[in-house]
């Protein structure tokens, strides 16, 4: 197997606040291959947000990675200092952050803005500039003429798609989007992701994006990561885990969103609320909410399983819940 | 005389509450400008007793604008609302408002701002049991808000917490609690749920069927989510740009969509429990209303747009179950686009 292009392991963050340390990313492994279309979700506060600032290493205090390694194209990101982070950011990785339409700088014109990104990584000459910031305007479906127009001038479909083109600048191999759609209507959504999937095919970049809209991740990503409390609680192949989710609380997910079609039935929901991540609960952290919890849930804290092609922490799936499987490789360290 | 806000006159053979023509425009630019936007144009709407409606369509298309007209914090341009038979414009004195607005409370969108974070949970739901029921004496509020509160799903001890001691599914059923304290006949839900999780979105919109069902409330559910409107809804209405463009028996309007914004708004919505479809590349948004001449509002976007959809523009008329206000339907007598050449086809 070829080096991912992403290599997340053991990664830990923790809120460092007067009250004591909140751990809101707990060991959590995963990669992201080249090409490959990555959607996270989890309820609000599982730390999915936490976890993209952490790997773009934008996380700024009391947020602080204290522990395990992001690798980046064969390089640790966590342990290159903020020069050397400059050259890579938007070049070899770029960020759409949540409500990017309100990210755009309103004094400047669009053209102006990509101006200054494309100069800050070396590219001086004016017509260089000009023809790529076209380019990228094109590729998102803007027509050129509005490099000169201001943000308040487009409307916020627009505004997130000049975005998206800033992001491509460079042609980055990892394009990381935090709820990229979440500010937009149905229609507009679908255009819009249905665009980037467009661009990621025929350019071959990589996404890692984070959603909490279950239909945009089934549609449009290869891979689904489910993050709860702080903790990878599945990831698996998108068309798997819609078919036959594992773990108990990604069953509870697909059995949260009501249905456009087909017979309508009756919907659960997730009794309780997520954990104070101050004070998880011990064992597994799922425990208080899950419906098939057993007794060993409460004291010991499961590990990342493979299984089926897909890695599970959930002990239903070793010996004590008869079902037994492998751990994981990446869990094995500590 | 009674302390209760006595019921004015009203007729019982009228439907829980109508709007016909209503409209409301908004003045914009300077004091000379002559540019109007035509938030809501012509709109007629029915609730009957017991029945969950749901307002759909993009925003900006006027969703919330209605919802601000029933609850009285606009005044409309033209047209009326007439509650039980009463028109709204008639309610002059304190106890005739306050009488409507026990009657149709409304409940915002974002619960994160809509509770005082000074005042404990109890404080807005006591404040509107003394001001709605004065007849009720200490201890009967007491309990009524403990009643509420059950009502809606929730332990009474969660009256003495915080707004911010509670999480978001939590906080929107408070609001649902003060609305249900004041005895309503209709609740308008301005999007309750889409700044909750999906985990407990489920949560909400069973609280809302639960209320119809035994408590016989109404509910006008303003969402621009098809799949949850299809879950709780009786009946869906469907606007685009401040028109009314198909309303009818939610199975009807989702199942056989007529007009040709209901079809792009349907293949638009992903089904993460089917296989791919194929999608729509529509790419438009719809259209800011200001000064609009005659012609269907649609029709930029629209796939079967004829000349005389750029010439009259279309009323609400009856197709099978639904009403359907598209000239190219009206037409075929049927769907907008027929089975076979819909922009986008389901299997």
């Amino acid at each position: 197997m070829t080096e991912p292009l992403l290599d997340v392991r053991d990664l830990s963050v923790d809120y460092l606040t007067e009250k004591g340390d909140v751990h809101v990313l707990h060991q959590v492994n995963f990669a992201v291959a080249e090409r490959e279309f990555v959607g996270i979700v989890g309820e609000s506060g599982c730390g999915k947000s936490t976890l993209l600032f952490a790997v773009a290493q934008l996380l700024s205090p009391p947020g602080e990675v204290v522990g395990g390694e992001v690798i980046f194209r064969g390089r640790d990101m966590v342990r290159l200092h903020g020069g050397e982070l400059r050259h890579l950011r938007w070049r070899d990785y770029s960020m759409v952050m949540q409500s990017a339409m309100n990210a755009l700088n309103p004094m400047k014109s669009i053209g102006g803005q990509f101006k200054d990104a494309l100069e800050a990584h070396g590219t001086q000459s004016r017509e260089e500039i000009q023809s790529r910031s076209r380019e990228v305007l094109e590729l998102v479906g803007i027509d050129a003429v509005h490099l000169g127009s201001y943000p308040h001038q487009l409307s916020g479909g627009m505004r997130q798609r000049a975005m998206i083109a800033m992001a491509l600048l460079f042609t980055p191999q990892l394009v990381i989007m935090d709820e990229p759609t979440s500010a937009l209507d149905v229609v507009a959504q679908q255009s819009l992701m249905t665009k980037i999937r467009e661009l990621q095919q025929r350019l071959g970049f990589a996404v890692l994006f984070v959603t909490h809209d279950m239909s945009v991740v089934s549609r449009y990503s290869d891979r689904v990561i489910v993050m709860y409390a702080g903790q990878i609680a599945e990831s698996a192949p998108t068309e798997a885990i819609f078919e036959r989710p594992l773990h108990p609380y990604s069953r509870g997910l697909m059995n949260a969103f009501p249905s456009i079609r087909g017979p309508r039935r009756e919907m659960a929901g997730i009794p309780g609320s997520p954990p104070d991540l101050a004070n998880p609960p011990a064992g597994c952290r799922f425990h208080p909410r899950c419906p098939e919890a057993m007794d060993i849930c409460r004291t010991r804290e499961p590990a990342l399983y493979d299984r089926d092609g897909a890695k599970v922490r959930c002990l239903l799936y070793t010996e004590e819940g008869q079902l037994p499987a492998e751990p994981a490789r990446e869990t094995q360290s500590s | 005389m009674s302390d209760e806000p006595q019921t004015p006159q009203t007729d019982e053979n009228e439907p829980l509450l109508r709007t016909g023509g209503l409209s409301r425009h908004f003045g914009l630019g300077g004091l000379f400008s002559k540019q109007v936007l035509h938030a809501v144009d012509d709109f007629d709407l029915t609730i009957a007793e017991r029945e969950i409606v749901a307002l759909v369509g993009e925003s900006g298309s006027g969703k919330s604008t209605v919802a601000r007209l029933l609850a009285r914090l606009y005044k409309p341009t033209k047209g009326e609302i007439r509650y039980r038979g009463r028109s709204l414009a008639s309610l002059r004195s304190r106890k005739d408002v306050l009488w409507y607005r026990g009657e149709v409370p409304i409940v915002l969108q974002d619960p994160f701002s809509a509770f005082h974070p000074v005042f404990r949970i109890s404080h807005g739901i006591m404040r509107n049991l003394a001001l709605h029921r004065p007849d009720l004496s200490r201890d009967e509020r007491r309990r009524e808000a403990e009643r509420v509160c059950e009502a809606v799903g929730l332990s009474p001890r969660m009256l003495t917490r915080f707004s911010y001691e509670m999480s978001g599914g939590e906080r929107q059923r408070i609001g649902f609690a003060q609305a249900l304290a004041v005895r309503p006949k209709l609740i308008l839900a301005d999007e309750p749920v889409s700044m909750l999780d999906v985990s407990i979105r489920a949560g909400v919109l069973n609280m809302m069927a639960g209320l119809r069902d035994r408590e016989g409330v109404s509910v006008l559910y303003i969402t621009h989510d098809l799949a949850s409107a299809r879950y709780v809804a009786d009946r869906i209405v469907v606007m685009y740009a401040g028109h009314q463009v198909e309303s009818g028996p939610t199975e009807t309007v989702l199942s056989d969509p007529k007009h040709p914004y209901t079809q792009l708004l349907l293949s638009a919505v992903a089904d993460p429990r089917e296989k791919h479809t194929e999608l729509s590349a529509d790419t438009g948004e719809p259209p800011r209303v200001v000064n609009p001449s005659e012609g269907c509002r649609f029709r930029a976007r629209c796939p079967f747009a004829i000349e005389k959809c750029g010439q009259v523009t279309p009323r609400l008329e009856p197709i099978g179950e639904a009403q359907v206000a598209c000239h190219v339907a009206a037409a075929r007598g049927g769907a907008a686009g027929s089975s076979d050449a819909a922009p986008v086809t389901h299997p």
